[in-house]
């Protein structure tokens, strides 16, 4: 399995990046979609922009976020078991890790040097499993919505009226998530994972420089093998 | 009409799963309803019994419900109500208290009043008009801040503590029943003027006389008996018991999924539906508050039943294409060993 190219580590699996790609686009239908349950689209005269009369039919909207949370469970459950099929634990926060990625942060603002990490920096294992957290909540709320309007299904009205809170701030915090895992890619340091989110491949150089942990191991098992 | 078929046709061919669940949900939802010991309420409304109170200013139930409600009804302070930013309007009929002829926030029954022609002849037809008390309701289903509980005797009640005002419940039901009051509610506390708009008042089944085993005041006050109340099972017997002497129609049975309200009716309701809304056109009115009576309208979240089950496979589908990639994965890693 394991390809390579001159100069290149081979970060991302096909089977990763279509999980990070799936699940990005459809949390983004699921957040578009979901402010139009919110009746805000019209009110707010976005309806009035060009194209843009649909958002204001529920009937739309609904069978728009039906869609995008049929795609995202499933991408959600291939996602957690593939990885507990495999073994592989590489984005879980360990222990230590809050005060890693502080000395992370100060070191790219002191240009100084930083502490050897992983496969993953230990501030993005805490983004993946706040991201994982957040969205677990939606899901899990969001299927008790849509069973709430089986017209079988009993749900005791509490209940609803939690999961639809938890919904409604969830959303809020997992935009807030999306707008800080963007923002990451300010710093330049940061940009050089891109690529591997895209072909799957980073530079070695970076990895040396940066993953050192990991790219020992990597060197470890080509010696072996 | 044309518009929402099309609409509902695109949602149930969007998957082939989609119909399959709809069939299969649609049929167990009749053995449910068959089984289910009932603690539903219902009416009765008899079209041929009503006549309006023509003599009186207001019909008897219209005045019953609105001294009934008084506490309930908005109380507005009028030095903050404040437009929909970036509306210029806002929705208010504190200073319209006393209109009793369509459904406001202060006024949750009125009589509608049609002529129609049937069977040769010119009838006057009255129509009280108020929430159906629907059996799964759109109202409740939609509100994003599930404001709107379905009781157990069948009521169908807005949590005035907990609606935003958005008046999404209205859009959503067949008959546009919830009214906004702006200038109460949850929003005021928040950022008025740019978020939530009031809240949506409409009839709640007189839950608290429910309770309590007495029957709706509006039942009580009508002189003519138009209105019969009971378990909703015998008032589903009782509407099409008298559609069956008088040779008429029910309205609300099948309307929206079901609905805890039978209309009887000697005109077919396709009738006074096209002279309401015939009237509608020519007094240009169109704002919610005066409702149609389409029949057989579509329960809209019934479309939906399908699509959840689709979310209900989703997660065995996920686990399925995981365990067969990891096994793929081995295998492949076995072959590269066994290829060195
Ligand atoms: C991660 C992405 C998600 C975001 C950003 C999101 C966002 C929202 C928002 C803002 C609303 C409006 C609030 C409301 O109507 O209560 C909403 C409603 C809703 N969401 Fe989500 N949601 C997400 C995932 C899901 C999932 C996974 C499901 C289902 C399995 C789901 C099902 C629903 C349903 C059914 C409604 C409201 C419509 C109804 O009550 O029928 N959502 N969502
Ligand atoms: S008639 Fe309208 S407001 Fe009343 S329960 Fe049905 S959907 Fe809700
Ligand atoms: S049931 Fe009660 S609230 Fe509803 S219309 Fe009759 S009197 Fe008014």
């Amino acid at each position: 399995m394991k390809r390579s190219k001159h100069g290149k580590i081979y970060r991302q699996s096909l089977s990763n990046r279509l999980v990070h790609w799936g699940a990005a686009f459809s949390i983004f239908s699921l957040i578009i979609s979901g402010f139009g349950q919110m009746p805000m689209y019209k009110r707010y005269n976005i309806v009035k922009l060009p194209g843009a009369e649909w958002l204001g039919d529920y009937s739309i909207t609904l069978l728009m976020h039906y869609v995008g949370a049929v795609i995202l469970i499933f991408i959600v459950f291939y996602h957690m078991f593939v990885h507990l099929f495999q073994k592989e634990y590489d984005a879980i926060p360990k222990r230590g890790d809050v005060k890693e990625s502080w000395k992370i942060i100060k070191a790219i603002i002191t240009k100084g040097e930083e502490p050897p990490s992983e496969k993953y920096l230990a501030e993005q294992r805490l983004a993946y499993l706040a991201i994982g957290v957040t969205v677990l909540i939606l899901v899990i709320t969001g299927i008790i919505k849509v069973i709430k309007n089986i017209s079988i299904a009993f749900i005791p009205h509490s209940i609803v009226t939690i999961s639809t809170t938890l919904h409604n701030f969830a959303t809020f915090f997992l935009i807030f998530l999306i707008i800080a895992h963007l923002a990451a890619f300010l710093i330049k340091a940061n940009r050089k994972l891109l690529p591997g989110m895209i072909t799957g491949y980073v530079d070695e150089e970076y990895v040396k420089h940066r993953h050192i942990k990991w790219y020992k191991k990597l060197v470890d098992k080509k010696n072996r093998s | 009409m044309s518009n929402r078929l099309t609409r509902r046709e695109f949602i149930k061919n969007s998957s082939g799963a989609v119909v399959l669940g709809t069939v299969l949900l649609t049929g167990a939802d009749k053995v449910f309803a068959q089984t289910k010991p009932s603690t539903d309420k219902g009416t009765v409304i008899d079209l041929t019994q009503c006549d309006g109170c023509s003599a009186k200013d207001t019909p008897a139930c219209v005045l019953a419900c609105r001294t009934k409600n008084q506490d309930k009804f908005p109380k507005v302070d009028s030095d903050h109500l404040k437009p929909y930013w970036p509306q210029k309007t806002y929705e208010d009929w504190s200073d319209k208290q006393d209109i009793s002829n369509r459904l406001t926030p202060y006024n949750w029954t009125f009589v509608d009043k049609v002529v129609v022609e049937h069977n040769g002849s010119t009838k006057e037809v009255f129509v009280p008009k108020r929430c159906m008390h629907c059996d799964n309701p759109t109202c409740a289903g939609v509100c994003p801040f599930s404001a709107i509980k379905k009781y157990e005797n069948g009521a169908v009640v807005i949590n005035d503590n907990q609606c935003m005002g958005g008046a999404k419940c209205r859009d959503v039901c067949p008959w546009d029943i919830p009214q906004r009051q702006a200038g109460v509610g949850l929003y005021m506390k928040l950022a008025p003027e740019y978020l939530g708009g009031g809240v949506m008042y409409k009839c709640d089944f007189c839950a608290d006389l429910l309770k309590v085993g007495k029957e709706p005041a509006c039942v009580n006050a009508c002189p003519k008996g138009a209105i019969s109340f009971g378990t909703k099972q015998s008032m589903r017997e009782l509407a099409y018991n008298r559609a069956k002497e008088v040779a008429g129609f029910v309205y609300g049975d099948k309307e929206n999924g079901g609905t805890s309200t039978f209309y009887v009716s000697k005109v077919p309701f396709e009738k006074i539906d096209k002279a309401i809304k015939k009237q509608k056109q020519e007094t240009n009115d169109f704002k919610p508050g005066r409702p149609t009576m389409e029949v057989n309208i579509e329960n809209k979240l019934d479309s939906f039943s399908g699509m959840a089950l689709s979310a209900a496979i989703a997660p065995i589908a996920g686990i399925a294409a995981a365990g067969f990639a990891a096994y793929n994965k081995l295998k492949g890693e076995k072959n590269n060993h066994e290829e060195e």
